[in-house]
């Protein structure tokens, strides 16, 4: 349930106070509302009861829910005698149309009397009739305030009112057009589960479900929003989830104060351990079978309805090099596939700096042939080497944000100009070296083989990198590169060092790391927080042929 | 407590290797080989020696006050303001001590790599990064020099290997025959106060996870930087000769350019750049740390973060002020460190310490 917070005077005092600290109590972050008036709303109708006229109570929701086109008000009499006096209230869109006209409507105007023969007719004993004996439906509440009447209603459930009674029935016969589970478009493997998440939580919890079947799943829901209103779940495995994490989870989302939750991003801007830096420290995924792979490693997931990424924390700074194909194809060969994935995590952060560091500053660095191919190669350039690996890497963003944005049809347009100009072009002008165009297009490629978050952020970091290797060479490379290092020590995720388990060191926490074990290897969960139960698999699983003449001939002994 | 941190075992002994072994690395062979000739690996050792017994003497002294630091159990044993004097000594001397690495780096930089640029240009640099380490705290740094340690010393292992074809053992000798003892002794004094900074447990004894590992944690990180140093040494002299070793400013950097595998890797100094910037890093780091935090603790405040930008801007003046150039500072540090270092602060105080600590009686829980 939304919280509502009580309204309270916006004094001028009040404010500048709350302003000064940094942590404030929920009554001050009251008195910043900004929607004073939205609040005041919901405060009255939620203080607001029904009345057991009917005509009344849909003159209230009519004003209410004024100028909404899409709300229907449909009054109608039930079966039976000619008693005026019932009506069902629901957003067009959100309803199933079939089920309420097919079960809620021709079952109470043609189907069944409201009123055992015999009785007299009383809007309470309607609406317990219609309760017990005629609607057929597994969710049904019912409720007497205003402003629970309104959230079901806006939620796309359907609100049946009773002439003379003062309470509502709320069926849950949502049902709106939505995208169906297709293949993952940003996070793609050969080997593995093909389903992402899509927009509703509700078919997003149950993905996640059908993988987890386990009591121990929990998925608690709650509601932010003010305006939006939006459904939140945080899922965890009970039992394998340090406790203390999720309570730290639960208790950062209930500190969020904010109108609308569109996408993931809100709730991770809100809940990071560290707001300031480039580096995600909360990760995210569309993809059920990592996100459950998380959970079963002691992460907590954030659901948010609206959006196929799901949270996960904490997130590790090594994460960005794991992929779920890694744990489904061959051991040996993924471990390869990682080490190759931290190669090109510094490639992609360091090389273009190294470059204009050893081509301004450090010549004798280079083996001579090499040293004389590449002055020949930049004899002719006009600009030195940082402002041109600037140009072609700014290029190059350019191009690849381009890519994303446009429309589908221009895309092949943009490809080709890519390649041209900025490529073949760009050298036979003798703006830039050839060289240079193979360091860039090598770097660019290289940064899209790490978590795409953190590929950002390294996309980022290489241009003040480029300007400290220009100014002092590999001098200036390598402090660029300390601070980073300090920075990404200084970090945590969920109070887990973010460079952990490589720093702080823990011998037993390699097993998933540079290299992935085999599965019958990896015999404990990552520690993370502290799991409760760190046992993932019974020891001497690991596989081996049966004994010769176990099983019949070998085959050798022919 | 100032810094909330904790650090493990594991992470203290990379610390205190990482504090000692790049400044040392690069001058060691030099300032041995000045007194002992060949023999300086007899100094070696010895100075490994003295290291660990002024570890004990370290340990024993600040675990007689467990939660307390060097710069706060003078108070406890001498009185409230002899012993703020002393614990004052230790910040000036921590501060003293950092402005001369700190000047030794940015020597090194602008001697080996880039002679137009300016001295403070480097100096300036390393030290905001410092700077934003200490502000992060010990556990920040620590968790950085977990990284770092382990390249610094792969490229140590590697360039030594990548060296072996070129050494001539017959170097070292004869043995002891042409030196004696007193040059011997001369020569151990220089590693000794360079090994001797390990005398930073008792700063750092309250922030071990397990306290009472401290000397034995001591004595691995000074047995392996102790090891390092003397394969260095052997091999700068298997290759240089005394005399040729003494006469280089960086024996380790012309060591590292003779480095030729297949006309492909080659001119490797590089290597000791980055060794020496990452591990200058953290020790300038640790260093300054103790600095800012035995000023916080001297002066009772709450929090030293407000100290770090202040006492970057006093470190980075005094680098600068402290020498007039290169050769100036090795000699100043040839001829006053040692006793500066070594039997002031890294044995006569805590000696006097200890001794008045036992003779009052306080502290009793040595033996726990």
């Amino acid at each position: 349930m939304v919280k509502y917070i009580k309204p309270i005077k916006i004094g001028q005092g009040g404010r500048r106070k709350s302003r000064s600290g940094r942590s404030r109590t929920p009554g001050e972050y009251a008195q910043e509302n900004t929607f004073p008036s939205m609040e005041l709303h919901d405060m009255e109708l939620h203080d607001r009861q029904l009345d057991s006229d009917l005509q009344s109570n849909l003159q209230q929701l009519m004003r209410i829910l004024d100028d909404c086109s899409d709300v229907v008000y449909r009054e109608f009499a039930p079966a039976g005698d000619g008693h005026p006096g019932l009506a069902l209230v629901f957003v067009d869109g959100l309803v199933d149309k079939t089920l309420v006209s097919d079960q809620i409507m021709h079952s109470l105007m043609l189907d069944a009397p409201l009123v055992r023969p015999g009785d007299q007719f009383t809007g309470d004993g309607a609406f317990k009739m219609i309760r017990e004996r005629l609607l057929p439906y597994q969710q049904m509440m019912e409720t007497g305030n205003l402003g629970r009447v309104i959230d079901a209603v806006l939620a796309g459930e359907t609100v049946l009112l009773v002439d003379g009674c003062a309470r509502a029935l709320i069926n849950d016969v949502k049902g709106w057009e939505m995208r169906s589970i297709t293949e993952s478009q940003t996070e793609i493997v050969i080997r593995g589960p093909r389903e992402a998440f899509v927009e509703s939580i509700r078919v997003n919890t149950s993905l996640l479900r059908r993988k987890i079947k386990n009591p121990n799943l929990k998925i608690e829901a709650l509601k932010l929003g003010r305006v939006t209103k939006t459904d939140l779940a945080v899922a965890y495995i009970k039992g394998i989830a340090n406790e203390k994490l999720v309570a730290e989870i639960k208790e950062r989302l209930s500190r969020i104060e904010i109108d609308a939750i569109l996408e993931t991003g809100y709730i991770e801007e809100l809940i990071e351990d560290s707001p300031r830096s480039p580096f995600p420290t909360v990760g995210h995924t569309e993809r059920p079978d990592k996100a459950a792979a998380q959970l079963l490693e002691g992460r907590a997931a954030v659901l948010v309805d609206g959006t196929p990424h799901v949270l996960t924390v904490p997130f590790l700074f090594i994460e960005s090099l794991q992929f779920p194909e890694d744990y489904y194809e061959r051991w040996v060969v993924s471990s390869a596939v990682r080490l190759l994935r931290l190669v090109f995590l510094m490639v992609s952060l360091v090389l273009p700096s190294f470059y204009v560091a050893v081509v301004t500053f450090h010549h004798e660095l280079l083996p001579t042939p090499l040293l004389l191919s590449l002055a020949a190669q930049r004899e002719a350039i006009p600009y030195p080497a940082v402002f041109e690996v600037l140009i072609m890497e700014l290029s190059f963003e350019v191009l690849r944000e381009a890519g994303v944005r446009l429309p589908r049809q221009v895309g092949q347009a943009v490809s080709i100009v890519g390649a041209l100009v900025v490529g073949l072009a760009a050298v036979q002008a003798g703006l830039v070296a050839a060289a240079t165009v193979i360091i860039v297009a090598l770097t660019g490629i290289a940064s899209f083989t790490t978590y795409y978050s953190t590929g950002f952020a390294i996309r980022f970091l290489r241009f003040p990198l480029l300007v400290l290797a220009g100014s002092l060479g590999l001098y200036g490379l390598l402090c660029g590169l300390l601070a980073l290092l300090i920075h990404l020590a200084s970090l945590r995720s969920f109070g887990v060092p973010y460079l952990s388990p490589a720093a702080p060191f823990h011998p037993g926490e390699q097993k998933d790391m540079a290299i992935r074990v085999p599965w019958w290897a990896m015999l404990y969960r990552p520690r993370l927080a502290g799991t409760a139960n760190p046992r993932r698999e019974t020891a001497g699983l690991e596989p081996a042929p049966p004994p010769p003449g176990q099983n019949g001939p070998t085959g050798d002994e022919q | 407590m100032l810094d909330k941190g904790k650090i493990g075992s594991l992470q203290a002994v990379f610390l205190l290797v990482s504090m000692v072994l790049p400044t040392a690395l690069l001058y060691i062979s030099a300032h041995t080989s000045r007194h002992a000739g060949q023999d300086g690996w007899i100094s070696l050792m010895l100075a490994v020696f003295a290291a660990l017994a002024i570890a004990r003497l370290a340990v024993s002294l600040a675990r007689r006050f467990p939660g307390q630091t060097l710069f706060q159990f003078p108070e406890h044993i001498l009185g409230r303001w002899p012993g703020k004097a002393v614990a004052v000594l230790y910040v000036w001397w921590f501060f003293h001590m950092n402005a001369e690495i700190i000047r030794q780096f940015g020597n090194f930089l602008v001697a080996a790599f880039m002679t137009h640029t300016p001295l403070i240009v480097f100096e300036l640099l390393i030290v905001l990064i410092a700077a934003y380490a200490v502000r992060g705290g010990l556990e920040v740094f620590t968790r950085a020099n977990q990284i770092i340690l382990p390249f610094i010393l792969g490229l140590i292992i590697i360039t030594n290997i990548l060296i072996a074809p070129e050494i001539d053992l017959k170097k070292l000798l004869p043995v002891f025959s042409d030196s004696g003892a007193v040059p011997v002794l001369k020569g151990a004094v220089m590693p000794a106060s360079w090994l001797g900074e390990i005398v930073i447990v008792a700063v750092l004894l309250p922030y071990l996870d397990r306290g009472q590992k401290a000397f034995k944690i001591a004595v691995t990180a000074t047995l392996i930087t102790g090891l390092i140093l003397l394969i260095t040494f052997v091999t700068d002299i298997a290759l240089f000769s005394p005399q040729l070793t003494v006469a280089a400013l960086f024996p380790e950097l012309s060591k590292v350019r003779i480095i030729s595998l297949g006309n492909f890797l080659e001119r490797l100094e590089a290597i000791t750049m980055g060794i020496w910037i990452a591990g200058g890093l953290i020790k300038i780091s640790l260093f300054y740390w103790a600095a800012v935090l035995g000023s916080a603790q001297c002066l009772e405040l709450k929090d030293y973060r407000p100290l770090v930008l202040p006492a970057g801007v006093i470190l980075l003046a005094l680098s600068v002020m402290l020498h007039e150039n290169i050769i100036e500072q090795v000699n100043f540090l040839g001829a006053f460190w040692g006793p500066y270092a070594l039997f002031l602060f890294q044995t006569g105080i805590p000696l006097f310490l200890l001794a008045a600590a036992a003779a009052r009686g306080l502290g009793g829980q040595e033996r726990q």
